[in-house]
Formats: C-alpha cells, structure tokens, sequence
C-alpha cells in the first residue's frame, strides 16, 4: 500500500505545488519511488516544477479512457525515482469531475505501486478537491502568515469537516439533519461545528460514536510557507492548538519554511529549486519536512474505505 | 467533538493544570489573548465577530477569577462540588515559586570537615595513627585506615580538595595500574595530607611515593 499525502491549501500562491514538487523531489532524493499527481483540475502546472514542459500524456488520458489503467499515464521526469502525472492537456470541462469518475480516480491512486504518492490540489473548497485530500488521514494543509491565506485555509479545513460528517449520512438522511438543526437552533445553525454535533449527537447516537472516531483518526499536518524573518514564528502552533480546542482535529504544526527569493529565480530557471540553492534557510526548512514524508510514514493509518 | 468552549472550565479555556502557579497563569491567559485577540492572525476569520467576544469575555473572567487567591479558591470548591477537581490532601498543592539562589535544595550539600584542632586531637591520641606513621612503608590502605579512624569521609577530602574521588579511592585501594602520573600524585598526596592535617607532609609524601615506586618496580 502506497503512503499518500494530499496537499492542500488556499487560493493561488500559498505554495501548494511548490511544496509538493520539492517534497517529491526531496523523497525522491532518499530513496523512495515517489509519484506525484496534478489533481489541479483545470489548472495544472505542476509538470513546469519538475522539468517536464510537455507532458505526453496525462491524468485526463485515464479520465477520458483513452488510457485504461492509471498506472499507465504515469511519466518519468529527469529525476531519478521521481514520477508525475500530469494534469495538463485537459479538456476544459475537467475541472467538474462527475461523481464516477471521481470514485474510479480514488480507487485507482490507492492502487498504484509507489513508495510515497504526493497529491497536489487545487485550490478552493470543492468536492473534487475535499474528496482527494481525504483520501488519506495525513492531509498537509499549507499556508502563508496572511489573513488572506489563512482565512482561506480554516475555510477548507471547516469544509473537510463537515465533508466528514457528511459521509457518515446518505443524503436525505443529511438533508433532513440540516432541516432538523435550523428547526431547533435557529437558522444559520447547521453551519457551525458545534450545533451540528449536538444534533448528531441527539438524533443519531448510533453515528456519533462512530464519526467520533472517524474524526480523532486523522492526523492532518500544517504547513506555513512563506515565512519571513519578522513574522511570527509561532503561529503554526497556534493554530494547530485552537483548531484542535474548538474542532477538535488533530492538526499538527510540521514546520515553517522560509521565504527566499531563490525560490522566484529557480521557478523562472525552469530548475528544481532544492537542488540549485540547497543550502539556503528555506531549502533545509524543506528538508526537515520532507524527512517526516519520508521517515514517518509508518506512522500513516490505513487508507479511507472508498 | 471537544467540549464547547462556554463548557469548559476556567483551566481548561486557559490550558493550564489546576496546579497551575500565578505565573502560569499570566502566561497562559496572555497566549490566549494573543490567540484570540480581534487583530490576530492565529484566529483571524476562525470565530464571528460575536464568538470572539464571548470567548475572550470568557477568558477574561477566567484569568481574574484564577489569579485572585480568593475567588480561585472559591471555584475550585465549586469545581469540586460539580465533580471536576479532585480535592488534594495537601492544600498547599499549588506550586510555589521556588528561589534560584535557594542552596538548600537539591541533593548537593556542602559538607564540613572536623575542625584541624579537633583533628590534630585525634591523631595524638589515636595508637593505630601513631603505629601506621611509624612504618617505613606507608600504603594507600593504610592511609584509608588513618581516615576513617578520623572519620572523614572521601566525598569530603574529594570536594575539599577537587580532587576526583575516583583517583582518591585508587589511592587508598593501592591500584598502582590506574595511578597518575608520580608528579601528580604526589601533588593529589600532598593535599590529601594536608586535608587530614597528618604533619609533616613533605616527609609522609616522600615514604608513600618511596613505596609505590618499588612494588611499582618489584
């Protein structure tokens, strides 16, 4: 079984498939057979981070079957160990992935034979994307220290929880919950994380247990990038400590990673950055990170029942 | 699901332990500003406008009720009574700031040696110190005898003198193979006589190191 680890975050920017690039290339680097895979619907560019300008072929090959087996888009990339798929070429309607396609998607990528799989997804908050980052208990969620980003990345994670919840229900069973709630504690109520547990609570105790656990099973990571010397070091811990107070996810700091104009100059070079500036602050930031990728990967629970 | 904030009691908002001391709880209660704080990044867009004010309104009276003696000692009862705290046997359970200058604390005590008088006492009087300087040898056990005849331990002589009591116990133990070097020795020798007030050192280090250098040799 493959370790995957979704990587996730805010609008344009905060460093989604910047991250997921060096990580896999870092990964690549000790050892391990890393694939990463582009579910940037829409908006894939993650082949340019690797050196892969022209990507042959593709995620959307498999999804309009001119490719049966996903393992099969896979493409090598001019590192050793380092596989993607790409999501670029796509037909421009790919970014609404219909429920099937999605299901087959999810299924496939838990097959593949790799030793660490890195997804890179898209921004925002839509199924497609809250679906592939629950794929697996260890979500990265990345940031930078601006309201704008960190705004948008409490947004994705209050999304993923009530994705969470939402799981646990078919779908009127779920629509009458929410009618239930907005009877009982006013409208707007069915929005907040504490009234819709209550009512879980009240009106399903069979469920509650059970989404309970489901709840305490992840072990999401938080990423901040962009950090600059006078900001404060310590949000990332901050945050992971109120989110478990108040949501009660496990959201674990995994570390800060410097903001360095290198990153700028080697994204323009077309060149992997943690290989033309290794020893700047922010390339061994990404080494430390990449070292739990790679190190503590035993760590993972079992993928999601999909 | 964690327990809604208005539920949890004031440690708990606070994150601190029941023991907590006044300074834990001023640390605590300004990282909880800083979490929550209207202009914080860490919160920034988490609560409404309205769940923050509650929230920090909370925190504050959390803070004032814990950081007054009095009223702390109240809501601890009440807690009690509501089966959230458990009553402590030792009411003084509450950590107390602790001095760091306080000497008295840790297992490290300075130790006095006998007075020299008291000593010198001693040794006129002693037969066994009296025969044992008197031999043309003197061995490493026999300057254990002399010491504890005195009853100086050799932790003592070992802080006295900052010599390693490992050295001083090859001394005594006549383990020639783990010895220092003679010029050391004699030095280590010197100080260890000095310290038991055995006179006249010169001549009782020159009969010790007289005797190591020929089972030495033999």
């Amino acid at each position: 079984m493959a370790f995957v680890w979704p990587i996730g975050g805010g609008k344009g920017g905060s460093g989604k498939s910047f991250l997921t690039s060096s990580l896999g290339r870092l990964s690549a680097k000790a050892g391990k057979k890393t694939l990463i895979i582009d579910l940037d619907l829409g908006a894939a560019n993650l082949h340019t981070l690797v050196g892969v300008p022209y990507p042959e072929k593709g995620f959307s090959d498999f999804l309009q079957k001119r490719i049966p087996l996903l393992e099969d888009t896979v493409i090598k990339t001019p590192f050793e160990n380092l596989f993607l798929i790409s999501g670029a070429r796509d037909n421009f309607d790919i970014a609404n992935l219909p429920y099937a396609q999605k299901m087959k998607t999810l299924r496939a990528i838990a097959k593949l034979d790799y030793d660490r799989i890195l997804l890179d997804l898209g921004a925002g908050t839509s199924f497609n994307t809250l679906d592939f980052f629950l794929i697996s208990q260890n979500g990265i969620f990345i940031t930078t220290p601006e309201p704008t980003s960190i705004e948008n990345v409490y947004r994705l994670i209050r999304s993923i929880y009530f994705r969470l919840i939402r799981y646990c229900f078919t779908a009127p069973e779920f629509k009458s919950l929410g009618e239930e709630i907005e009877n009982r504690f006013g409208e707007g109520a069915a929005n907040r994380p504490d009234t819709i547990m209550n009512a879980v609570a009240l009106l399903h105790p069979d469920r509650y247990e059970k989404l309970q656990d489901e709840l305490a099973s992840f072990r999401f990571k938080l990423v901040i990038n962009q950090m600059r010397r006078y900001d404060n070091a310590s949000l990332g811990p901050q945050i992971g400590r109120m989110v478990e107070k108040h949501l009660g996810l496990h959201l674990e700091f995994a570390g800060n990673v410097a903001y360095d104009d290198h990153v700028h100059d080697a994204i323009c070079q077309q060149a992997s950055f943690v290989d033309r500036y290794p020893y700047t602050k922010t390339a061994l930031d990404l080494k430390e990170l990449s070292r739990q990728i790679v190190e503590h990967a035993g760590r993972q629970l079992s993928l999601r029942d999909i | 699901m964690p327990k809604n904030f208005e539920r949890m009691n004031y440690y708990e908002m606070l994150d601190i332990g029941p023991a907590a001391a006044a300074f834990e709880i001023r640390h605590a209660y300004n990282a909880a500003r800083q979490i929550y704080a209207s202009g914080s990044l860490v919160s920034y867009s988490f609560f409404s406008g309205e769940e923050r004010e509650k929230i920090l309104s909370l925190i504050e009276t959390a803070y004032q009720t814990l950081i007054n003696e009095g009223t702390r000692k109240q809501y601890n009862e009440e807690l009690v009574r509501r089966g959230e705290l458990e009553v402590k046997d030792d009411a003084s359970a509450a950590k107390k700031t602790m001095g760091i200058f306080d000497i008295k604390r840790g297992p490290c005590t300075m130790v006095t040696l006998p007075g020299r008088d008291v000593l010198k006492d001693k040794i006129e009087r002693s037969e066994t110190i009296g025969t044992i300087l008197q031999q043309e040898d003197i061995y490493g056990a026999d300057l254990k005898k002399i010491r504890t005849e005195l009853g100086v331990e050799l932790e003592h002589i070992a802080q006295m003198t900052k010599i390693r009591v490992d050295y001083l116990k090859h001394i005594e133990e006549d383990a020639i193979g783990f010895l220092p070097a003679p010029v050391f020795l004699k030095g280590f020798l010197k100080s260890y006589l000095k310290c038991l007030c055995l006179e006249p050192v010169e001549e009782i280090s020159g009969r010790y190191m007289g005797t190591v250098a020929r089972s030495g040799g033999g």
